[in-house]
């Protein structure tokens, strides 16, 4: 539809930064009018940085994940795009291809290894992957040329038209950066985008609402190489000859550098951060021998100064000249229907369910059945395994032994985003939230319908996942203006709420809670209270953690006390509380008694 | 080359890099982060000794603790520039600071001295030592039995004195050791003054035997890296194994085939080992630092 087109177009264009509008048209005047070819080409090899750093982008801003294998991709590109070119005579629509998937293949073949590295053994495994890329390069003379490289790769040519210089070329260049950054921009944008952020800055949220986050890291991984083996491909055709130079650790510090001094997520960060640091050489050419240090001094004073780059700064800059960008309006939907749409039907059966921690039994051969509309209770005393049950429920531990089936689905030990798929929902004994979004998001991110439908445009999509957030979050009495602010700024009890609104957002059959009531007044206890006990009446099955025995005794149609990972009593709230035995768990055997097991 | 040859020189070269990687280790424990900078501060130290035997005629055992003393000062001005204003950001942006200071201390040294290798000044004057018919190298020997007076120093500090239980306590949980009154930033400008003297000293005693250029750093500090990470993050005695292995799997295979394919086995070997071995060869017993 082309009005919806222009719409979108129009949204798009009142959100990009008039200092970015600003500086394009500078550059374009620049590039054609004052630019000699020297200076053109300069410019095009910044356009290559440009989209190494895009694609770098994805891995480091997006995955999260300190990679330093970028380099290699790009050296595997532009040694792809040498043999094929010099060996086979292959044109410039073959070479990039190829380059772009051999890089993509590569990165496809070391992710299943790598990525499950943290931190700083994924940096290092990058790394090794980077080294052993150039000294292959320098050893494997008949197939590189060794430490020489390959020399004479023919130009670009299209459609027969050879592209060396001159605006041909910086069209061609810039043309792709375009794409790619249109491509890369379009990934993070909408749904997708709030899941993205979300597996990176809290993993074991986003696995509670069933995203994938490790499927996330793999695609953003392999994509972002195809982005530097492209930059690799277009390199070697710009320069005509490839040398193990472009495998070595300076390229990777600078698509680093160019990546934090520019901003680590944003499109435009990539672009200038490359058009900075590849003009900067050429601006301090006159300090000779210290040249290179200026560029160490700035990377260090960018970071000490601007740690989200400058784009960040510039996002700043823009709300102090221009203030009162507006945020999107909330669209609050009336108050209508019911908050759970989970059929009555849901049955979960837990047999024998085992866990040990080292030497300790922290669950042993615990078995009871959940059934649609029920509460049950888990009481306890502290370390008796109720937390550990709901781990081994929404798949965050692995049990050592027994079942757990949902609906004649054995889902013992899968993983915790494929259980929160078949419609477990959780809420954390501490609220884990994304701390940075605001209440709304960290609710739509869970709307998985939006996720996933690529029907139509993610910017809809989002406002659609957002105004059914706000009317989750309307329901648990969060305001309109506490959903626009960052869940950091909300207080424990709204923390909590938000929480919740995101497992139902998610529409979860069956709803796990652990300590909901703590910390919370008498007000917001009794509103949870009845919050609760709607979802069970509208068919939803809940499982409560909770020390309260009064919040749990009008609530719950069963408790099962724990004591040591074993059940040691179930039944009625009343019947559990008379137990003896739960008396002693709690209170230490009466005195005068024998000591009960 | 001899057997003996071969193992002197792979102790010396373990023991260098040992030294690098000890420095690494304490800043890890203390900090959370990553030291990209620590093998270019080495070869800092390598450059501060040849200027330093440029000027005084001394020998390197003189020569030696002022350049030690020299770089823990400077690693305390590195802290108040690369670490401290940025302690609140995440680590990752830490570990870039860490690498535009190699990129200033590279630079740096190769603006001053030029990119061609220096010789640094011997530990000890003299040949080859005779030991009950064995010729063996004096400044391996020398290196080595530098190093060990060096590691067991730390060892003894940090085990055996309040201010090494000072210096535990705050890596080990800074919150709970500031509740208990130790002044954990001034613990953590002690952390890498320490780390940087060792560097300092390991850029010495390599700047002789192994010739020293600016550009060594970073693969100075790619084997601390491998040598930590096989060694279990954190842990001072999997370091020095660790600096051990890659130093010998280094200079065997180096002799057995070419220095360019012992590199590119040596990282192979760490994918392998990472790949098999999540948490390093040797493990992990220290908790998560992210």
């Amino acid at each position: 539809m082309p009005t919806a087109w222009r719409k979108n177009a129009a949204r798009a264009a009142a959100g990009l930064n008039p200092l970015y509008a600003a500086g394009t048209v500078f550059l374009v005047v620049y590039a054609l009018v004052f630019a000699d070819s020297y200076d053109q080409r300069i410019l095009a090899i910044a356009g290559i940085y440009a989209l190494l750093v895009i694609g770098y982008q994805l891995v480091f801003g997006h995955a999260g994940a300190i990679s330093l294998a970028q380099a290699a991709f790009f050296g595997l590109g532009a040694y792809v795009t040498a043999l094929l070119a010099t060996r086979l005579g292959l044109p410039f629509l073959v070479t990039f291809p190829a380059s772009l998937a051999a890089a993509a293949a590569l990165a496809a073949l070391v992710a299943l290894p790598v990525l499950r590295l943290e931190s700083h053994y994924f940096a290092l495994a990058t790394l090794a992957i980077g080294q052993a890329a150039l000294a292959a390069a320098v050893n494997w003379e008949s197939l590189t040329g060794g430490g020489g490289g390959l020399g004479g790769v023919p130009p670009v040519s299209l459609f027969g038209f050879a592209i060396t210089r001159g605006v041909w070329l910086l069209a061609l260049i810039w043309g792709l950066v375009a794409v790619g950054g249109a491509v890369a921009w379009l990934l993070i944008r909408g749904p997708r985008g709030l899941a993205i952020r979300a597996a990176r800055e809290a993993p074991m949220a986003a696995g509670a609402v069933g995203i994938d986050a490790g499927r996330m890291r793999f695609t953003l991984f392999v994509l972002g190489a195809a982005y530097g083996g492209g930059a690799g491909a277009l390199h070697a055709h710009l320069l005509g000859v490839v040398s193990p130079e472009v495998l070595r650790l300076p390229v990777m510090v600078s698509c680093l550098a160019m990546t934090i001094i520019g901003g680590r997520t944003r499109v435009a960060g990539a672009i200038i951060g490359a058009l900075l640091l590849v003009h900067l050489p050429e601006w301090f050419r006159f300090a000779e021998r210290f040249g290179p240090l200026v560029y160490g001094l700035a990377l260090l004073a960018t970071i000490i100064a601007a740690p989200d780059g400058l784009t960040g700064a510039a996002a700043r800059l823009r709300q102090f000249l221009w203030p009162g960008a507006p945020p999107p309006p909330p669209e609050i939907p009336p108050r209508a229907g019911s908050l759970s749409h989970a059929p009555a039907s849901t049955e979960l059966k837990v047999s024998d369910l085992s866990k040990r921690f080292g030497g300790v039994a922290a669950v042993r051969d615990v078995s009871f059945t959940l059934r649609g509309g029920e509460i049950l209770g888990l009481i306890g005393p502290n370390g008796s395994g109720k937390t550990t049950i709901l781990n081994l429920i929404t798949g965050i531990e692995r049990p050592d032994g027994g079942r757990i089936v949902l609906n004649g689905e054995d889902i013992a030990g899968w993983n915790p985003h494929r259980i929160a798929r078949r419609g477990i929902g959780r809420a954390f004994q501490t609220p884990m939230l994304v701390e940075s979004m605001t209440a709304l998001d960290n609710v739509a991110l869970a709307n998985q319908t939006a996720l996933n439908a690529r029907a139509y445009y993610p910017g809809r999509r989002l406002a659609d996942a957002r105004a059914e957030a706000a009317s989750f979050l309307d329901r648990l009495e969060i305001g309109s203006s506490a959903m626009h602010r960052r869940v950091a700024e909300l207080p424990h009890g709204a923390r909590r709420r938000v929480e919740i609104a995101r497992a139902l957002a998610a529409h979860p059959r069956i709803l796990v809670l652990d300590e909901p009531a703590a910390g919370l007044d008498e007000n917001e206890r009794e509103a949870l209270r009845s919050t609760l006990r709607d979802l069970a009446a509208q068919g939803m099955a809940l499982i409560v953690i909770e020390h309260d025995f009064h919040f749990l005794s009008g609530l719950a149609s069963r408790l099962i006390c724990l004591d040591a990972g074993q059940v040691i009593a179930q039944g009625t709230a009343d019947a559990v509380r008379r137990n003896r035995l739960v008396v002693a768990a709690f209170f230490g055997p009466t005195p005068g008694e024998d000591g009960a097991p | 080359m001899s057997a003996i040859q071969l193992t002197a020189n792979g102790l010396a070269l373990g023991a260098s890099y040992a030294l690098v990687a000890l420095g690494f280790v304490l800043i890890v424990n203390a900090t959370g982060a990553v030291n990209f900078a620590q093998g270019d501060l080495a070869v800092a130290g390598g450059f501060l000794t040849v200027a330093l035997a440029g000027v005084v005629n001394l020998p390197g055992v003189v020569l030696l603790p002022i350049a030690m003393v020299a770089m823990a000062g400077f690693g305390v001005a590195f802290a108040y520039l690369a670490y401290f204003p940025l302690r609140h950001q995440p680590p990752a942006t830490v570990f870039i600071s860490t690498i535009a200071f190699g990129i200033v201390l590279e630079n740096g040294a190769n603006g001053l001295f030029g990119a061609a290798p220096r010789l640094g000044p011997p530990l000890l004057p003299g040949g080859p030592v005779e030991l009950s018919g064995l010729i063996l190298p004096r400044q391996s020997l020398a290196i080595v039995a530098v190093t060990c007076v060096l590691i067991a120093g730390l060892q003894f500090v940090l085990m055996h004195t309040q201010f090494g239980r000072r210096l535990r306590a705050t890596a080990q949980d800074a919150e709970m050791a500031r509740a208990v009154g130790i002044p954990v930033g001034a613990m953590i400008a002690w952390t890498f003054a320490l780390a940087i003297g060792l560097a300092g000293a390991a850029g010495m005693l390599l700047s002789n035997q192994f010739f020293i250029a600016p550009g060594d750093g970073t693969n100075l500090m790619l084997k601390a890296y491998i040598a930590v990470t096989i060694g279990g993050w954190g842990r001072i005695w999997g370091a020095v194994a660790g600096a051990l292995i890659v130093a010998f799997f280094e200079t065997i295979l180096a002799v057995l085939l070419s220095q360019s394919a012992a590199e590119m086995f040596l990282y192979l070997a760490v994918l392998v080992v990472l790949g098999l071995r999540p948490r390093g060869l040797l493990g992990e017993t220290i908790g998560r630092r992210a």
